[in-house]
């Protein structure tokens, strides 16, 4: 099996949330290597050279997405996006409660990577237990003097400041996350310019996922090769894969990227008794089904796009035989008309519309005109929008709407609807 | 040092307090509940608080930034948001009242009005609900006899159905006063609620300032959260609107109706449709489905 421990190394053995412990395992080893040997170019391009891409949706390659910031002398700042709320995705809510310095040693990398002197991570609110956990962990790093002035005798400080939501799976777009550190409205901007040209406070902004930064830290231990050796051609490395669904132990596995979906159903304990399998969604709710045609796919971003999916954050949910689709559909519409932020008329009108029309199918009550008006609406939502919220309606409501239609044919009960 | 030469000294935090009891009038204050409380409680707090606050403002480039923090602060301390907490945050980072409760206003965490001691949030998403999170819900409604974004009368527990928290392993999930409990169970739920009764629960109860009312939900919120726009219905009563459009009540359609038969444009839309139903003898008043979806 592959399954390989290298963020995940040490959960549920040690208790890494205590300083002491973390650094007996050879913790703030690399931070403190980097600050005082490695020039912020050297970690830049060991992040390049490693392949590693963003884990927290769009799978950009960070080395590259550093490589935007403008050379204008203006101060930078890195993000870590710690607001996870996409559902399915709960390994960045596992690596901050259990292996708290291992977040804040990615972030003081990726922060001395870019040249950053403030580094803020944003916390989702309902995380109130985490933030708890991290602050503890920032105030004994920077008491073991891993952070704050003139860090190891060398003239670089760096300061990091723990900010957490209130609520809003929308403030995990990045820039709807930074308008929401700034203390507004988490209403995502329009683009361009991006983060990188004008982000916090209007100046160059990088922001990175959790596990994205995590990754750093084994990257400068074991070499940016290392790192690039595992995974597939263009998908480098490990991937912490949040399992969820009907499965029998759904959990948080760490795994090379390329590992087959049929493996990881395995993995995490293989369906219920006597179930048989229906679907997966691979990359969260935004994602599109993908069905038994795709079990022996390589688990990694191409093959997932190649797939009519995508990979996403990594979340990975199981269906099987018994799910109601019909029901499963309107839940997932039903958070994204929750949660728009309402700045787009499509994504706003049309996640509401769809929820309504849904809610009308679950309870038996559909219309057969209804059938091709959810074939023909459920593609135009996207691309219409300011941010991929809007274009994360449709795909799951469509797969399973053509896979399973007859689910849905049988919650319909007139042909169409009677005028007023 | 604060308290040496603060921007605004404590004595006009007195001020600022008692100025919001002399207007206590206002309308919002007066809904369901949201009792003002007494200006001299508040501006204890507020001069309380406020160290605090400044320390938040210090971590920031920018002092808006701590905005949400400070308002979290003052929610733990009051229970829920007031007005006299949004007017001080205004005061202390130079913004409009308005533009500190359009911002609160869009974070579901922030409870603009009082809530229960305790706050169950039970999660409602995807993977919850493959693992069984109906019958979880169903368990909490009854025992309970709340609905969604609901109170119950004596004021102890605030009940919720969220979205995905993060922790679909261990579905069906929920958090209490944003604690997790996992892996629930109606037993569990039980021995949870008993405890909570006793006063005897592990997480610490919610502060409580004022009065909680049915929901914390201001009004404008609630016909979507609540269900109140469900999709037409049929074999019923009520007008029927095609394809989805209106909500339940048929409002939009009636709406249009009685536009174009001219009703007086200096009517609010509410009223107007109130009068609609009127014509249509349609008693559906109050009957939007409190349990939501
Ligand atoms: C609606 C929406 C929600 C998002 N939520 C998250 C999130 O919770 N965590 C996250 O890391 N990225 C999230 N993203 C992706 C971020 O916008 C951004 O791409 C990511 O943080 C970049 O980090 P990475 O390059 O390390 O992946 C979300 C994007 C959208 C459109
Ligand atoms: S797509 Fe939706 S969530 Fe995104 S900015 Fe537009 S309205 Fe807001
Ligand atoms: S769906 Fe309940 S925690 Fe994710």
């Amino acid at each position: 099996m592959p399954v390989t421990k290298v963020l995940t190394e040490g959960i549920g053995e040690a208790n890494l949330r205590d300083i002491d412990v973390y650094r007996q395992r050879g913790g703030y080893v690399q931070w403190e290597r980097a600050v005082r040997e490695l020039t912020p170019a050297q970690v830049m391009e060991a992040a390049d050279k490693s392949g590693l891409r963003g884990r927290g949706g769009a799978g950009f390659p960070t080395g590259r997405k550093w490589g935007f910031l403008p050379n204008n002398g203006k101060p930078r700042y890195l993000v870590c996006n710690c607001d996870e709320a996409e559902p399915g995705t709960f390994k960045d809510h596992m690596l901050l409660e259990q292996t708290p310095h291992l977040v804040l040693e990615g972030i003081l990398l990726g922060a001395y990577g870019i040249g950053c002197t403030h580094a803020y991570i944003y916390i989702r609110g309902e995380f109130k237990e985490g933030y708890e956990i991290f602050t503890k962990a920032l105030a004994d790093a920077r008491a073991a003097g891993m952070f704050g002035k003139k860090l190891f005798g060398t003239d670089y400080s760096l300061e990091v400041t723990a900010h957490r939501g209130a609520g809003a799976y929308i403030c995990g777009e990045e820039t709807g996350l930074l308008n929401s550190l700034e203390g507004k409205r988490g209403e995502p901007r329009l683009k361009p310019p991006f983060p990188a040209i004008a982000g916090l406070y209007g100046m160059p902004t990088v922001v990175n996922n959790v596990e994205t930064l995590a990754y750093l830290v084994p990257v400068l231990k074991n070499g940016a090769e290392w790192f690039s050796s595992v995974g597939t051609e263009r998908s480098k490395g490990y991937k912490i894969v949040s399992v969820s669904g009907h499965v029998q132990k759904p959990g948080n596995y760490e795994m090379p990227l390329g590992t087959t979906v049929r493996e990881i159903i395995e993995i995490a304990g293989g369906l219920l008794p006597g179930r048989k399998f229906a679907a997966v969604q691979p990359g969260g709710q935004s994602s599109a089904c993908i069905f038994e045609e795709h079990l022996d796919y390589p688990y990694d971003y191409e093959s997932m796009a190649k797939a009519g999916s995508m990979l996403g954050s990594g979340a990975f949910t199981v269906f099987d035989d018994s799910t109601d689709f019909v029901k499963a559909a309107f839940n997932s519409v039903r958070f994204y008309a929750h949660e728009s932020c309402g700045q787009c008329t499509p994504c706003r009108e049309g996640g509401h519309w769809l929820e309504r029309v849904l809610h009308r199918f679950v309870e038996g009550r559909g219309l057969a005109s209804d059938l091709e008006m959810i074939e023909r609406v459920g593609t135009t939502i996207t691309g219409l929008n300011l941010c991929a919220l809007g274009d994360s309606i449709e795909p799951f409501l469509i797969s399973v709407f053509r896979r399973f239609k007859p689910q849905f044919e049988a919650r319909i009960q007139r042909e169409e609807a009677v005028g007023v | 040092m604060h308290s040496q030469n603060p921007p605004m000294g404590v004595g006009d935090d007195v001020k600022l307090a008692s100025q919001n009891a002399a207007s206590g009038a206002q309308p919002h204050q007066q809904m369901d509940g949201a009792q003002a409380h007494e200006g001299e409680t508040f501006a204890k707090l507020y001069a309380q608080l406020r160290p605090q606050c400044e320390a938040l403002i210090a971590q920031y480039e920018e002092k808006r930034s701590a905005l949400l923090p400070m308002m979290h602060l003052f929610q733990e301390h009051e229970g829920y948001v007031s007005h006299d907490a949004m007017r001080a945050a205004a005061e202390m980072l130079d913004l409009s009242p308005a533009v500190v409760e359009s911002t609160v206003s869009f974070y579901t965490l922030f409870f603009r009005k009082p809530v229960g001691k305790y706050v169950l949030q039970v999660c409602r998403g995807l993977m919850c609900e493959l693992r069984g999170a109906e019958e979880i819900h169903k368990y909490f409604r009854e025992k309970l006899g709340v609905g969604h974004l609901e109170t119950t009368d004596d004021g102890l527990f605030s009940y919720e159905e969220v979205e995905c928290l993060a922790a679909c392993d261990r579905a069906t999930c929920m958090q209490v006063n944003l604690e997790f409990v996992y892996d629930l169970t109606p037993q569990m739920i039980d021995e949870m609620i008993d405890l909570m009764r006793a006063g005897t629960y592990k997480t610490k109860p919610m502060a409580q300032t004022a009065k909680p009312g049915r929901t914390w939900k201001v009004d404008q919120d609630l016909q979507v959260s609540r269900g109140g726009k469900a999709p037409g219905t049929l074999n019923s009563t009520r007008p029927n609107n095609a394809g989805g459009v209106g909500d339940s009540s048929g409002v939009i359609m009636l709406d249009r109706f009685v536009t174009n038969i001219g009703f007086s444009p200096a009517r609010t839309h509410e009223r107007t449709v109130r009068d609609a139903r009127g014509v249509y003898e349609l008693a559906e008043e109050g009957s939007n489905n409190n349990a939501g979806h």
